[in-house]
């Protein structure tokens, strides 16, 4: 589900993960809403995947909206990588 | 020993081919196949079933032994008692239609990191939603083709959704093959 160097962005609750999705979507952002992988503890269990490429306008779009993510990790290699401090 | 030639096969096929045959109890086969995904999931899929893999480089391609160990039996297909996973909507649970829809996305993701896999996969109804192009599982759907999980979906349903030409993952099956599959399973789990 996760590519090397695609972007995790783990949300508090599921509204909020739902309200990102939607908003991401109806922008035509390329994104997806994935099971959380197992390594990251989401209250949730879900989490929104998308690429380098597509980084700066999904966290652009979620900043307006009020809707930045609790955490933000990076696959690298097998594992995730926190990206620290503001989204 | 038997051989089976799944070159140019897309996935996947190569996995689905070799499948049937080891159900159908062959105890030793050989596969030639393109290198690449289907080598890496023929692989990946027999290993996971027991089988030792022998590897062999030919023209153009790779030959594959799969050899069952002395005490292993051959899996059961779906049809004579395996577990069979019906899906007969696209959303997951009653409530509302947004949430359902997203745990039945999440479900079917989940899936592929589980460990224990049905033997099939039967969608109907607005089940067949999710095998059509512009499904967000098609990818995860993929992914269970590969590790041996049959995909199937009802072609009444298809026809009836307009989607027949639009079937993104696994194959289009009939009522006779969902009724056999069904009373013929070992456990059936409708979602």
């Amino acid at each position: 589900m996760v590519r090397e160097g695609d972007y995790v962005a783990i949300f508090n609750s599921i509204h909020r993960v739902m309200e990102a999705e939607r908003l991401l979507k109806d922008k035509r952002l390329s994104i997806l809403l994935i099971p959380a992988p197992r390594a990251l503890a989401a209250d949730c269990g879900l989490a929104i995947r998308y690429s380098e490429a597509a980084r700066v306008e999904v966290e652009a779009a979620l900043a307006q909206a009020g809707l930045l993510p609790r955490e933000l990790y990076r696959r690298t290699g097998e594992d995730y990588v926190k990206i620290e401090g503001e989204v | 020993m038997k051989d089976l030639d799944v070159r140019g096969l897309s996935c996947p096929a190569p996995v689905v081919s070799v499948k049937k045959a080891l159900e159908a109890g062959e105890g030793v086969l050989r596969v030639l196949l393109d290198d690449g995904a289907p080598r890496e999931n023929v692989t990946r899929f027999a290993q996971g079933r027991g089988y030792t893999v022998q590897e062999e480089a030919l023209e153009g391609g790779f030959a594959l032994t799969l050899s069952a160990a002395a005490d292993q039996k051959p899996k059961e297909a779906a049809s004579q008692g395996g577990a069979v996973l019906l899906i007969g909507s696209d959303r997951l649970g009653d409530g509302p239609e947004e949430l359902g829809r997203l745990l039945m996305r999440n479900f079917i993701m989940t899936l592929v990191e589980v460990a224990e896999l049905p033997d099939r996969m039967l969608f109907i109804n607005t089940g067949v939603l999710l095998t059509a192009a512009g499904s967000e599982v098609i990818d995860a759907l993929e992914a269970l083709g590969n590790r041996g999980v049959e995909v199937l979906s009802c072609g009444i349903c298809l026809d009836f959704f307009k989607k027949k030409e639009s079937l993104a993952a696994g194959g289009v099956t009939n009522m006779f093959t969902i009724a056999e599959s069904l009373l013929g399973a070992r456990s059936v789990v409708r979602l």
